[in-house]
């Protein structure tokens, strides 16, 4: 999955509600109907560089099965990115599937 | 913003803990992953080893989150720094070699740059420099274009110059300072009031001069000071060495030309006004009547703000006019010139000195070349590595970055030995490059480090880069088949050695047709007859003062007896003295107007001649010939006609068509009035400030008629003058114990001196392209028998089927001559290209004297010779014992 896809997602993910990194995996190849799954080697290294950019942030809670994990949760930069990639991947989207579509 | 900037600090500095959290919320991951896959019904290994599976290896995502850290990027430099620090312990003797070749150029640039940038490049240590001009008087008419200025004019100057905040006029002089029984002779400025001033210079102890003081220093016509209550300032190297230091030498006295004068202030160390050797400094007040003809002072002034240097000299020239207008007599075709201090200062060494700093530049160049050359013959085992590491699947970046390190390592410690060799290299040229100004600035301070760093930088780069590109650019599979040291060769890496030979054959071309031009012309300097003979000649300065020997009588008698007593001496030839000797820096070197007395009142056919007041035996003892008429002798005695010498060209120009002597040549002494004197001989023209100056015309008048206080005496002797020199001061002790001789130098050395510039650019450059020269041709051996080891099995191929051995010589040393005669050609026309900035340099040779060439042309043939040695080694090559290992 390309990185930025991947980014898209994790974001709206995150957008309804926190969750630590296995909750967003599930959360993504449950929505997709198992269409994308996410590995340890992408998720991880997307989660790093999304905090990085501010567009999410991350507290260690205890989760419910009582361990420590790691909670993410979106910010308001990371509101406004998403916002703009989902109209953009629309936009995008649509003219890919009209250039598809024509015979 | 300041949470991400708490992160990355984090990041950098808590690696550890980060690794830690990394791995947990990893671990959980798996956990949940797992626990989901046994609840499906999977046992509790399976469920794991699918989870594992399924979601990859969370030890590589452990790692690519390392990576994505600040802290990663240090973490492996760090590790490439130790790795590459252990490679190149593995090799010590060429890691010697490569630092020490880098520790050369850097060493040697950063000297270079020192001095380049502490006499051209930096303002001078004074408040606001680039506001400070020098002023001149030119005549075109007279062909003058630079001389001091008149004292008269100065006054008229200061009055209506409103573009310049004040001029403060000085002259320099050796006087003789005594204190107690001890007397030597030292170089003071006598300066106006506002020279301290204008400067912006204050007193490190004490003070300067006040107006009082300035308005009451009044000087004789032999500049003695002989105004009330006389006070000195002293220079902190005087200060330091008569009197050690001692903060009481203020309100001290000190026994100025026998006048005791009161110290009233010591300068601090940096300052360096008018020049660095005067010592003394005289306050000089203006009697009302100041001559207008008397060009000898020198004059520095301050633009005010907003002024450029051109409307200060428009105005000052509007002035100028003014006086030639209202004083015709004279001031008729004087005009002034006006000239940035810095630039008054420095004068044209910097060209000299850019010259050399692109040479050295040059130099280091090919230094890099060369540990690059090396790098890339000794790194064919490393090949191997490469590939290896590349097949485990290091990135290229990460490989070049790798093998960069390196040379980065190598070019730190070169670094390092460069400074070390810089600092020497400074102490070096601060004690042989006296002639130049400044010199005493020069100092190894941050800018120079700096630019050893920049140095260093680019020296790691240009040695690095070829050798980390070409490892970086194997390839995993081939490489480590073994397959590349059997056929010949992937053909990049060749392009780029054979690239690096021929430049650095070029570079050392351009060093070497440089270095031959400015040895030719060298040559051509020394060869300049300068119309004396220099050799085995003493000179003697003596500043004689007015308390002692005022009235003629008294220095007449004492030059006499001198020169009597010196003459006496054994291996003395003959003995003479001169008010200013050729290529000598002190005495009084002053001109006069003089014309033909049969054409009076004509400013048309007046000339301006220097003169020289002469002892009877100084033609003799200098070795200059009478062409025409008599040399002095007892004829002109004090009373007899006042008798003139005139020089050659002087007389030429006087009387172009018939003879001088016999006619009477009218001198004017301005406000002493005009003097006829018959003129009795003519003597050779001199190149008076040395062989790359044209004759002046001259008058000389015998000292009998004439006495002067200042003369420097020549004593010409039989064997080497300089065993000479002890007896010679015995004799000036014996005479008078308070005048001896500013300095005894030998008349050949101070000729030197007047072109140790270009004997100095001629060693240094000739030094460069010398070491230039050998780099080369170690690269081209180097590269020859790179090529031959590269090439091994396919020399034993072609041997085997029946290749002959000179055809082997002549393939392998045919490379090697072609490569350098592309780096000959391409090198010749980079030299041809740059030769205008060297033709500044020369003297009498052109830009393409065919000594250069020859030069050159020798160099294709010596690389043959080197070429030679790799190809009789690819000759002994055993044909069956390669076959055998392939």
């Amino acid at each position: 999955m390309a990185t930025e896809k991947l980014d898209l997602l994790i974001l709206k993910t995150l957008a309804r509600a926190s969750l630590h990194g296995y909750g967003i995996g599930q959360e993504i190849e449950q929505r997709s109907e198992g269409v994308f799954r996410v590995t340890l080697g992408s998720l991880y290294p997307a989660l790093q560089r999304l905090e990085r950019d501010g567009l999410i942030d991350a507290e260690w809670k205890a989760s419910d099965n009582n361990r420590r994990a790691r909670y993410y949760r979106i910010t308001p930069a990371g509101r406004r990115r998403l916002a703009a990639e989902q109209k953009d991947w629309e936009r995008v989207s649509a003219a890919v599937s009209r250039i598809l579509k024509a015979t | 913003m300041l949470k991400r900037l708490t992160r990355r600090w984090n990041e950098l500095w808590h690696g550890d803990r980060l690794d830690r959290e990394a791995r947990e919320e990893l671990a959980h991951h798996l956990e949940l992953a797992t626990a989901e896959r046994r609840g499906a019904g999977a046992d509790a290994s399976e469920a794991r080893r699918l989870a594992r599976l399924e979601l990859g290896d969370a030890e590589e995502a452990r790692e690519r989150l390392r990576e994505g850290r600040a802290g990663f990027w240090l973490d492996s430099v760090r590790k490439d720094a130790a790795y590459a620090a252990r490679m190149l312990r593995k090799r010590p003797g060429f890691s010697a070699v490569c630092v020490l070749t880098i520790g050369l150029g850097v060493g040697a640039s950063t000297a270079l740059f020192a001095v380049v940038d502490a006499v051209v490049l930096r303002p001078l240590p004074l408040p606001d420099p680039g506001t400070l001009v020098a002023i001149y008087d030119t005549n075109p008419s007279l062909a003058v274009e630079r001389s001091g200025i008149a004292t008269g004019n100065l006054v008229d100057w200061r009055r209506r110059a409103q573009r310049l905040r004040g001029i403060a006029g000085y002259y320099t002089m050796g006087r003789t300072l005594t204190m107690g029984q001890d007397s030597e002779v030292v170089l003071t400025a006598q300066m106006t009031e506002d020279f301290f001033p204008l400067l912006g210079v204050t007193a490190a102890l004490g003070r300067t001069f006040t107006r009082e003081e300035t308005a009451a220093a009044l000087f004789n016509t032999a500049a003695a000071p002989v105004g009330p209550d006389p006070v000195v300032v002293l220079s902190h190297g005087l200060w330091q060495r008569r009197f050690g230091g001692d903060p009481g030498v203020v309100g001290q006295t000190v026994l100025l030309e026998r006048r005791p004068c009161r110290v009233v202030g010591v300068m601090p160390s940096g300052f360096a006004m008018p020049g660095p050797e005067v010592e003394l400094f005289i306050p000089w007040g203006f009697s009302g009547e100041e001559p207008r003809d008397q060009h000898y002072v020198s004059a520095v002034a301050r633009l005010t703000p907003e002024t450029t240097l051109a409307q200060a000299e428009g105005e000052l020239r509007t002035v100028a006019n003014d006086l030639a207008r209202a004083y015709p007599e004279t001031n008729r075709g004087w005009s002034v010139r006006l000239v940035s201090l810095q630039e008054d200062v420095v004068g044209d060494s910097g060209r000299t000195l850019f010259v050399l700093l692109a040479a050295v530049a040059l130099v280091l160049l090919v230094a890099c070349a060369n540990v690059a050359l090396l790098s890339l013959a000794r790194g064919l085992e490393r090949a191997h590595e490469a590939s290896i590491r590349l097949a485990l699947g290091a990135t290229r970046r990460r490989l070049l970055r790798q093998f960069l390190m390196e040379s980065l390592l190598v070019a730190a410690a070169g670094g390092v030995l460069g400074a070390v060799l810089a600092v020497s290299g400074v102490a070096l040229l601060r004690r042989t490059a006296a002639g130049l100004p400044r010199i005493h600035e020069v100092a190894l301070d941050p800018r120079a480090l700096l630019f050893a760093c920049a140095a260093t930088a680019a020296a790691a780069l240009v040695s690095g880069l070829p050798y980390a590109w070409r490892r970086a650019r194997a390839q995993p599979a081939p490489d480590l088949a073994g397959t590349h040291a059997r056929v010949a060769g992937a053909g990049h890496g060749h392009v780029l050695r054979d690239g690096l030979v021929i430049a650095e054959v070029a570079m050392a071309v351009v060093l070497l047709v440089g270095a031959s031009l400015l040895v030719r012309s060298y040559q051509r300097l020394k060869a300049v007859d300068p119309g004396f003979d220099p050799r085995a000649v003493l000179v003697a300065p003596i500043f004689l003062d007015m308390a002692g020997y005022g009235g003629g009588g008294k220095s007449r008698t004492y030059y006499a007896t001198l020169i009597e007593r010196l003459e006496a001496l054994p291996g003395v030839v003959s003995a003479g003295g001169a008010t200013a000797l050729p290529a000598s820096p002190l005495g009084p070197n002053f001109e006069r107007p003089v014309w033909p007395e049969e054409i009076p009142n004509d400013p048309a056919v007046r000339r301006p001649a220097w003169v020289r007041i002469v002892t009877t035996h100084y033609f003799r003892t200098l070795g200059m010939q009478i062409v025409e008429g008599r040399g002095f002798d007892e004829r002109d005695a004090p009373q007899g006609a006042l008798a003139v010498i005139l020089s050659q060209g002087l007389a030429r120009r006087l009387w172009p068509d018939g003879t001088a002597v016999g006619r009477r040549l009218v001198v004017d002494y301005s406000t002493a009035g005009t003097y006829p004197y018959d003129v009795v001989g003519v003597v050779n023209d001199v190149r008076f400030g040395g062989p790359r100056t044209e004759p002046r015309q001259e008058i000389y008048m015998p000292h009998a008629q004439r006495p002067y206080l200042v003369m420097n005496v020549a004593v010409r002797s039989s064997g080497d003058p300089r065993y000479l020199a002890p007896a010679v001061r015995d004799v000036l002790r014996d005479l008078d114990p308070r005048k001896p001789a500013h300095g005894i130098h030998s008349l050949e050395d101070l000729l030197g001196a007047t072109y140790s510039r270009d004997r100095h650019a001629m060693l240094v450059l000739s030094a460069f392209a010398a070491v230039a020269v050998l780099l080369s041709l170690l690269g081209i051996h180097g590269i020859l028998s790179h090529r031959v080891r590269e090439r091994t099995r396919e020399i034993g191929i072609r041997m085997a089927v029946g290749a002959d051995r000179g055809h082997l010589l002549r393939w392998i040393a045919g490379h090697g001559l072609k490569l350098t005669l592309a780096g000959v050609l391409l090198g010749s026309a980079l030299a041809a290209a740059s030769a205008q900035a060297v033709s500044s340099l020369l003297f009498g040779v052109s830009p393409t004297d065919p000594a250069a060439a020859l030069a050159v042309a020798a160099l294709p043939l010596i690389a043959l010779l080197v070429s030679l040695h790799p190809a009789w080694r690819a000759t002994r090559i055993d044909p069956v014992e390669v076959l055998r290992a392939g």
